[in-house]
């Protein structure tokens, strides 16, 4: 009985496992091989079928480079102004600090879904604030179409995911600045070290591993992102802000092919790994320093 | 022995409870969408129902009208869902056809229920040779003309499509003079793929265009008229800019507000934009027209068919309990049901001939408009592959020309060869 114990312990983890992993992955797997409808079920085996027709289908890859640009430059541009932010806080100054770190933490708490209805309104091209203030300014002007024009749909939906991703960024820049030893600086404040050679030599140098973490994370958060283009233009208009995961539902909820949604999300599902083992790879070699 | 006996009591207690609840036929009710005015008079309903047929237990629940297709699709593919729901009334063909939904006119006392309804309504829930719900509610596809602005500009609604275009450039205008144009001719719900098919194809119908052959085996939408049609909308963008730039992003709300805002003086909508725009600026006016012709077809302007569309009640084919389900059926859109899509306004017409012919139906607003343009009004083609046609290959094959990426002729038979593909039979 006592050997027993430590597995019927594991049982109900390895029951969700299962259930709530596993089983929708392989039943993901064996559809995405199968000819399987909504509408008439599962009709026989395809093989490979569901991943061919996916790759000759021009949608696929104009998804593929705009889900790259979202993941890829919003994740970035999200961890300058993170570190931007970072820094500020790590002025130490006093109170200021406290309440500053709250408002900027406030996008990361935000639900998805109300940020996106929220700068959905922000960037209507007759209403929004932002038009408001760039007419003010005299930049752009009230009217401007943001997303309802295919040129901007996508950057305008990026904007708003590296508002909600940045705080993250904000936060774990700070934990690696705080880490950083003060002694680095004295040492190059005694060397004579200007401000800008301490951040480009000390700072950074140390935030490498922070970064690296960040923006494995990042990518992959950003590359599986489904609500925020869904609320915001629902991958319009004409599919110029589509990325793989509304792809995912508009094969298998619009156009109810059940293989080509499953075949698809296998292909997100394996860069997603990919970009798993790297930041797992990332971690470890942060542990082993 | 006395356990013994408190047991035995206690299990016969709990045969009769189950023999008696066995005796209650439950019936699962899902409503999809609706004003709050409507789910309250369809708790009603179900109320006076369960209180005449004492052996039902209806339970209702609420969903989203925009999910209605997925949530269908999913609960039925499943083998459950709903017994009873409201439904579109062009699922007839794409449901009939996978056999999800209960053929009423398998009940006996169809043919008499059948003559409650006007016919041509009724004829939308058919498919093939089974009629798969009975009507709900009936929508016409009109102009909304902002009367503000109309009467500020001193023009009446146009009826050609020459008047139109010529209506929208005037009523395009920089009102506060700072060199910026913020009132706008037209403005079009562009950002939901299937409400943009549903505002763009009354102007091909209206010109005469079909969508499909009347054998279902050809698509015609990239007919010569077609591709007119699709031009005016172009033209109306690219060159009078009397469009609202950023439509191609707007759902309802935008556009109502909008039009509440007095910055757009026109949009194609349905019965429902009176009430929307009403419960938003109470006491704001429109003119409703119907929606305008090609200018050699003005004499057509008022029996030129517009875009119909229906909402209906149907059962599910799996249903456990057809014939009950068939009885809340009735009872939900009978006669007397109908008088409350009279008496209220809940944004459709009624469907039954004693609503529409009653007294109280003479006083309400623009009622013989729609009840003109119904009688002309043509419904989406009844195949199985309409919606996913109509969502996803021409919309945004239409959204191309209008911003310039194709003309209106390329984008027409590009999405014309797509479609046809599509309903081809696959080899």
């Amino acid at each position: 009985m006592k050997k027993a114990t430590p597995y019927l312990l594991l049982v109900p983890a390895l029951l969700f496992t299962v259930f709530i992993l596993l089983y929708p992955l392989v039943q993901n797997l064996i559809n995405s091989f199968s000819d399987v409808s909504m509408i008439t079920g599962r009709s026989g085996w395809a093989g490979l079928r569901n991943y061919g027709h996916i790759f000759e289908d021009s949608l696929f890859w104009s998804s593929f480079r705009n889900t790259s640009v979202y993941a890829v430059v919003g994740t970035v541009l999200a961890l300058v102004i993170g570190l931007g932010f970072a820094l500020l806080l790590n002025l130490k100054l006093g109170k200021i600090n406290t309440i500053m770190g709250c408002l900027y933490t406030i996008p990361w708490v935000i639900s998805p879904v109300v940020a996106g209805f929220a700068w959905k309104w922000l960037l209507n091209d007759n209403f929004g604030v932002v038009n408001y203030w760039l007419a003010y300014l005299g930049v752009a002007k009230v009217g401007t179409t943001w997303l309802g024009n295919p040129g901007t749909a996508l950057f305008c939906v990026m904007l708003a995911r590296i508002w909600q991703f940045y705080p993250f960024a904000m936060v774990m820049f700070l934990a690696g600045l705080q880490s950083i030893p003060q002694e680095q600086y004295e040492a190059a404040a005694v060397d004579g070290a200007t401000m800008i050679r301490r951040f480009f030599y000390i700072t950074l140098p140390n935030l490498k591993t922070v970064s690296s973490v960040l923006l494995v994370l990042g990518v992959i958060w950003s590359f599986n992102d489904f609500n925020m283009v869904f609320v915001m233009t629902r991958g319009g208009p004409m599919n110029s802000s589509m990325v793989l995961p509304v792809l995912v539902r508009e094969f298998s909820f619009v156009h109810f092919d059940l293989g080509k949604g499953s075949a698809l999300s296998i292909v997100i599902f394996a860069l997603l790994t990919t970009l798993s083992f790297l930041y797992l790879k990332t971690v470890s070699r942060e542990e082993t320093l | 022995m006395k356990q013994t006996t408190f047991i035995a009591f206690l299990l016969s207690i709990s045969l009769i409870s189950c023999g008696k609840k066995s005796d209650v036929v439950e019936l699962q009710d899902w409503n999809f969408g609706g004003r709050p005015r409507l789910i309250e008079f369809l708790r009603e309903r179900v109320y006076s129902f369960e209180k005449s047929h004492p052996g039902i237990k209806v339970v209702q629940s609420d969903k989203s009208w925009n999910m209605i297709r997925e949530i269908l699709y999913a609960d039925f593919s499943a083998g459950a869902g709903p017994d009873v729901m409201n439904t579109h009334s062009n699922f007839a063909a794409e449901f009939g056809e996978s056999g999800f939904y209960y053929p009423i006119n398998k009940f006996p006392d169809f043919e008499q229920v059948k003559q409650w309804y006007v016919p041509q309504l009724l004829e939308s829930t058919r498919y093939k040779d089974n009629y798969y719900g009975l009507p709900s509610s009936a929508i016409a596809f009109v102009l909304c003309c902002n009367k503000e602005l109309f009467d500020k500009e001193g023009i009446a609604p146009p009826k050609t499509w020459s008047q139109f275009r010529e209506a929208a450039k005037r009523l395009t205008k920089d009102t506060d003079g700072d060199g910026v144009t913020d009132q706008f001719g037209l403005v079009l719900m562009g950002g939901d793929k299937g409400g943009f098919a549903y505002r763009m194809i009354p102007l091909f119908f209206k010109a005469g265009v079909n969508v499909m052959s009347e054998d279902l085996k050809k698509i015609e939408f990239n007919s010569p008229m077609g591709v007119a049609a699709l031009k005016l909308i172009v033209d109306m963008y690219q060159v009078d800019h009397s469009i609202t730039p950023g439509f191609l992003a707007y759902t309802h709300s935008e556009v109502n507000d909008l039009f509440c805002s007095n910055k757009a003086a026109m949009s194609i909508e349905g019965p429902w934009f009176r009430g929307m725009v009403g419960d938003k600026s109470p006491g704001k006016d429109m003119y409703v027209v119907p929606v305008p012709v090609p200018d050699d077809m003005i004499d057509k302007y008022d029996t030129a068919p517009t875009l119909q569309d229906m909402v209906m009640y149907s059962i599910n084919a799996h249903s456990k309990h057809p014939n009950e389900a068939w009885e809340l059926l009735k009872h939900l859109r009978n006669e007397e049901a109908d008088m409350f899509w009279i008496t209220q306004d809940l944004g459709a017409t009624a469907t039954t001939k004693h609503a529409l012919s009653s007294g109280e139906a003479q006083s309400v607003k623009d009622i013989q408009l729609y009840i003109n343009e119904l009688n002309h009004a043509r419904p989406w083609p009844p195949h199985p592959s309409m919606i996913a046609i109509a969502s996803n290959i021409f919309t945004p094959y239409c959204q191309k020309a209008i911003v310039g990426e194709l003309s209106p002729k390329a984008a027409l038979d590009q999405a014309a060869k797509e479609a046809q593909e599509l309903i081809d039979p696959k080899k």
